[in-house]
């Protein structure tokens, strides 16, 4: 054994900025992430450049998946161009040398926060999803040990409690985004708080989804083709945001998830929020050749 | 700033686990390792973090290099085999708990992917229902694990044969047609 045996040539920073240790521990609980589908693994969430609650979990994912053939997209609540986004882009790029896109389609690794995007992922993409509060269980039960206990005993009775008491007070399940579903039929997850258009986005799907929530160390995972399942009662469906007839003031686009602008008299305008989809339909509009693909939603309504 | 290029090592670690992370989210699927063999899972994953069994006294050199303490088979969290356990053995491995499922072992073992015994799987990751054939792990293997298991307790397999991987996890239901 000699001494270079033990030591690593020197470098002046790790690639992608994780050391290789961080990597192997957030590369193992992803593995079991994976094989027990829904369940919250603990892991080390080591600091990076940016505040805790600010996407971590998501980029110490992306940090650990990145290689200089990836290519990258980060969205915020459906934009490309929203600072928290560019910012994070813009880390990855450099600590990696990976290409970056705004185009769902070219992307191979999406970074995300709060939105699915409207076009349908492939079964080679990877969607990460930052995560603020893992935890379905917390509004009814803060204490985290007894919550994983439950989870353990698969005790979801108080999720449903909570539900019901919501329809009782105000004739409708009140919860608008991080909608509790049950993966695989065994654990209840929170999706993260995308609005609850995206959660059938979710189920049976193509892609490979990672949840990671860098502040509360802990990771999730929906494998490709795996059951998500709202939580509803069998006479209550499930209900998406009503967008279905909203129509996007700058690109035309129509049936989408739309963000509203209050105006100053009292209506509201509405644009699309996935930020690209918009850009792609304007181009449309202006003859050029684009390609838009197949969406989740048509008119409004979840195909499939 | 200066963007870091990466190092082999990086570079081999990064695409080792790419194919172990797709093995195990598409069950049945087989996955290119780019070297062959269980030394580059070990490179990928295991470090002073793990306790690793191994009957390969070079795995276990490498794994000990890498950090990893070597423990009997019902301690490790990871075990590099050379060849199909005795069905018996996996009534003692690491299962975690309901609480910490994660806790549960990894398997990794030889076979031969292409021939032999066909086997059905079905769960999450499978569309629908796949059909994929190996050769070298008996009938009462597969028995034993659907018996010994409780979801989600359990440990999960990685088949390797030479450069091409299939990850099996516990979610996974094989029936042997």
């Amino acid at each position: 054994m000699s001494l270079k045996s033990l030591t690593k040539a020197w470098e002046p920073m790790s690639y992608g900025f994780l050391d290789a240790s961080a990597k192997r521990e957030i590369r193992r609980k992803m593995l079991k992430a994976i094989a027990v589908p829904g369940c919250q693994i603990p892991y080390a969430s080591r600091e990076v450049p940016m505040a805790r609650g600010w996407g971590t979990g998501g980029l110490q994912i992306s940090c650990t998946l990145l290689n200089p053939k990836t290519t990258i997209k980060v969205i915020d609540q459906g934009a490309d161009d929203s600072v928290n986004a560019a910012s994070i882009r813009r880390f990855l790029a450099g600590v990696s040398g990976a290409p970056t896109t705004t185009d769902t389609l070219k992307a191979d690794l999406i970074q995300s926060r709060h939105r699915i995007p409207e076009e349908i992922l492939r079964e080679d993409q990877v969607l990460v999803l930052q995560v603020p509060n893992p935890e379905p269980l917390r509004p009814v039960q803060p204490n985290m040990s007894i919550a994983r206990q439950m989870h353990a005993d698969a005790d979801y009775g108080r999720m449903w409690l909570q539900l019901y008491e919501q329809i009782v007070r105000s004739g409708r399940v009140m919860q608008g985004a991080s909608y509790p579903s049950l993966v695989n039929g065994r654990f209840v997850m929170t999706p993260s708080p995308i609005p609850r258009w995206d959660v059938p986005k979710m189920h049976m799907a193509k892609h490979l989804t990672i949840l990671s929530a860098g502040r509360e160390k802990r990771l999730h995972a929906v494998p490709p083709f795996t059951k998500v399942e709202p939580l509803v009662f069998d006479d209550v469906p499930y209900k998406v945001e009503d967008h279905g007839a909203h129509v996007c003031t700058r690109s035309g686009a129509k049936g989408y998830f739309m963000n509203e602008i209050p105006q100053d008299d009292g209506p509201s305008t509405f644009e699309v929020s996935d930020s690209e989809l918009g850009v792609k339909s304007i181009h449309r509009a202006d003859g050029e050749a684009v390609q838009i693909g197949e969406t989740w939603y048509k008119n409004g309504e979840m195909t499939e | 700033m200066q963007t870091p290029a990466p190092s082999d090592f990086e570079t081999q670690t990064n695409a080792t686990y790419d194919a172990l992370m797709w093995a195990l989210s598409r069950p049945g699927m087989a996955r290119k390792l780019p070297v062959a063999g269980q030394a580059s899972l070990i490179a990928a994953l295991i470090d002073r973090e793990c306790a690793i069994f191994s009957d390969d006294v070079h795995l276990m050199q490498i794994a000990a290099q890498a950090g990893a303490q070597i423990v009997a088979q019902n301690d490790a969290d990871h075990l590099f085999l050379s060849a199909t356990p005795d069905p018996s053995i996996l009534s003692v491995l690491r299962q975690g708990t309901d609480i910490y499922p994660e806790d549960g072992a990894t398997l990794v073992m030889p076979a031969v992917i292409g021939h032999g015994m066909a086997l059905r799987l079905t769960g999450p990751g499978v569309d629908g229902a796949v059909s994929i054939k190996i050769d070298g792990i008996p009938d009462a293997f597969w028995t034993a694990r659907r018996d010994v298991m409780r979801y989600p307790m359990g440990f999960d397999i990685f088949i390797i044969d030479q450069d091409q991987i299939i990850g099996i996890p516990r979610s996974t239901a094989i029936e042997v047609l």
